[in-house]
């Protein structure tokens, strides 16, 4: 397998140097932009395998550059951005970006990430904004949000274990997921930041998923893992 | 309120006319009462006895020589009258007003007066007024009278008073609204002085006498130019907040090429601190959220997910409260508050309970460490911007001490309280209080079912 080529857009040339070093150190290969012009360019290549975006360029803004891609391509994409802010990483998302990764951050972060998307199924990128939306039991799980809302329509905070952990069992519904793989998916967003057992995890999600007498349709398969009990449908 | 403005000529002349108005109608109304009042105080018995003595009196002393009379009229001076004969006329105060009403109904009664050039007055108006007056003889010479007990004074005091009342207290409140009403535009100046730089900018209504309305004009266009440097200055402030995070990545980032893992773990938690304190003060400023719609949510799992979070960073939290409790709330506010309060009791305490207790029209949620608690007498300034007791409490606080008043700001805009508490036995309890309306909740639950 050949190593992953990363399309970096980043206007800063310090910053632009140091984020390649650090993801040719983990075996990536890394074509680097300052804007929108160069980064046309090389995806014109059509070798790209992911772009990390900045938000913030000169001339065209990260977040313009990101509906232009999504017309043309199904590229993963992941937005790195000075605002930590809830909105604008919402308004990212929803343009059809995979990820978003506030500055500063660190290398092992970065490459998670990545690693992350890569591996995630091309799945909730076919139609580009508003995919990725999965729904059981009344419940609907947006992974471009990374929200979860109830049956009731009220909005149910996780931890982004947690999160990651029920995107994997939804991704692969009424199939029994073996703890390692479960322990692999639900921690690599995070980096290994979360040092909890995937039983811990996935005792609060079933806290948090019962409602009204109703238990969550997460099911123990002993000396395996667990499986979502219950038919997902995708939208 | 007249001190809120200079005063000005407008202004003045508009009080000063309605002032003196007032008094122009008091002064009309009480003349009026005043002689009223008089005539009716002296009763017709009162005057028909006069009379009658009168004319006795007359007779008496006109059959008398000269030499003779005086000694007459002191006979005929009674406990009631006081007659004197004398060469001249009663000399009349020239204040006393005339009874002219009486004067012709005791010339109706005893038409023998007529002939006398009788003259009758009122003599010290006002609590004891007395009657006195004269009559001429036929040789030229005068019998003079006087009334020795006060005519109905009693009556014609208290009359006077209230009847003077009643017209001066109507004008006085009428004079009242009136003032009020010409000075309104200047209190809702004073209102809206008030809240500037509270965040919220209403305009006041321009209305009002010229003066005030000029004033008020300044007033918006101060007000708009106040705004309008926060804004520049918010905004500003965020801009450079923002671009600090590219030469923080870059030095993140190099910070991993540090061979000795020592000074590479202080120097990555250093720039921890710096993105932590670049963060609070984005928060404080508003300056990286948009402003947020309350939505509906789950804050029991919301809490419970803030103590798995803390936990899962090594933090000693739990979580006591329902597993499930829906309502409308700024999430992410209401989130960064809490976790604010949290972070605050797991850096001093070590350990932190959070709890939520739904009530029938509001939630609590309180975070409760045996942490050291704060000084009674700091409990509030605390919660202030910048403030950190640094004295005795940690001097590794990260941050700019902006903690608690992000939390208590988000908490307010969800129209919450932030109370902070000594516990009994150490400790602190940090208190939010967010109104809500259950029953709103449970009819839109029932509507939200019964549409699936």
């Amino acid at each position: 397998m050949t190593a992953p080529n990363i399309l970096l857009v980043e206007d800063d040339p310090a910053l632009r140097m140091l984020t390649a070093r650090g993801l040719q150190e983990h075996g990536f290969r890394v074509q680097p932009a300052a804007a929108a012009p160069e980064m046309w360019n090389v995806l014109e290549g059509g070798d790209t395998d992911l772009i990390l975006l900045d938000i913030m360029l000169p001339g065209t803004s990260g977040l313009e550059l990101c509906k232009a891609v999504r017309r043309a391509s199904d590229v993963p994409i992941i937005f790195i951005s000075a605002k930590g802010s809830e909105t604008d990483r919402v308004v990212g998302l929803e343009l059809g970006a995979d990820d978003y990764l506030p500055k500063p951050f660190s290398t092992r972060e970065l490459v998670a990430r990545v690693r992350a998307v890569l591996r995630r199924p091309p799945l909730h990128r076919r139609d580009g904004v508003e995919s990725g939306t999965m729904g059981f039991e009344g419940w609907t799980l947006s992974l471009p949000k990374r929200e979860l809302v109830s049956p009731t329509g009220a909005s149910v905070e996780l931890t982004g274990a947690e999160f990651d952990l029920l995107a994997a069992l939804c991704d692969n519904p009424q199939r029994v997921i073996a703890r390692e793989r479960l322990i692999e998916l639900s921690r690599t967003r995070l980096g290994d930041s979360s040092d909890r057992s995937v039983d811990v995890l996935v005792s609060r999600l079933r806290r948090k998923l019962a409602i009204e007498g109703r238990p969550a349709p997460i099911v123990t398969v002993r000396g395996i893992g667990y499986m979502l009990n219950t038919p997902v449908e995708r939208h | 309120m007249t001190r809120l403005v200079r005063p000005s000529l407008g202004l003045l002349g508009r009080v000063v006319a309605i002032l003196l108005l007032t008094v122009l109608i008091e002064f009309g109304a009480s003349t009026l009462l005043y002689e009223r009042a008089s005539e009716f105080a002296v009763r017709d018995d009162e005057a028909r006895r006069l009379a009658e003595h009168l004319v006795i009196t007359q007779r008496l002393i006109a059959e008398r020589p000269p030499e003779q009379r005086p000694a007459m009229a002191a006979e005929l001076t009674t406990d009631r009258y006081a007659i004197r004969w004398d060469r001249v006329p009663p000399p009349l105060p020239r204040l006393a007003p005339p009874l002219d009403r009486m004067r012709s109904q005791m010339l109706d009664w005893e038409p023998s007066l007529r002939k006398t050039a009788f003259r009758v007055a009122l003599a010290d108006p006002g609590r004891k007024s007395a009657v006195l007056g004269g009559l001429r003889l036929d040789d030229g010479s005068w019998i003079q009278f006087r009334t020795l007990e006060p005519v109905a004074a009693v009556n014609l005091a208290r009359e006077r008073i209230l009847l003077a009342l009643i017209p001066a207290v109507a004008l006085m409140i009428m004079a009242g609204l009136l003032v009020r009403r010409t000075l309104r535009p200047l209190r809702q100046l004073a209102v809206a002085a008030d809240r500037v730089g509270d965040g919220e900018t209403a305009p006041v209504p321009e209305s009002g006498p010229g003066e005030v309305l000029s004033v008020v004009r300044a007033f918006n266009r101060m007000q708009e130019r106040i705004q309008r440097l926060i804004d520049d200055r918010t905004r500003a402030l965020a801009a450079v907040g923002h671009d600090l995070r590219t030469p923080l990545a870059r030095l993140r980032l190099r910070s991993e090429t540090i061979a000795d893992p020592g000074s590479r773990r202080e120097m990555e938690s250093e720039l921890e601190e710096m993105e932590a304190m670049i963060a609070s003060m984005l928060a404080y400023l508003g300056g990286d959220e948009e402003p947020e719609a309350p939505a509906r949510s789950d804050v029991a799992v919301l809490c419970a997910t803030l103590v798995d979070n803390a936990c899962d960073h090594g933090g000693h939290a739990t979580y006591r409260g329902p597993d499930h409790h829906e309502a409308l709330v700024r999430v992410n506010g209401l989130k960064r508050a809490l976790d604010n309060l949290l972070s605050n009791s797991l850096h001093y305490a070590g350990r932190a309970e959070l709890s939520l207790a739904p009530e029938a029209d509001r939630l609590i949620i309180r975070v409760e460490d045996r942490g050291p608690g704060i000084p009674g007498e700091d409990l509030e300034r605390v919660m202030e911007p910048f403030v950190r007791l640094d004295e005795a409490r940690a001097r590794d606080t990260v941050g700019f001490g902006l903690g608690l008043a992000i939390a208590r700001r988000m908490v307010a805009v969800d129209g919450g309280t932030l109370t902070l508490r000594n516990r009994a036995g150490g400790g602190l309890t940090a208190e939010v209080v967010l109104p809500h309306s259950n029953i709103s909740l449970q009819t839109r639950c029932v509507a939200a079912k019964s549409g699936h």
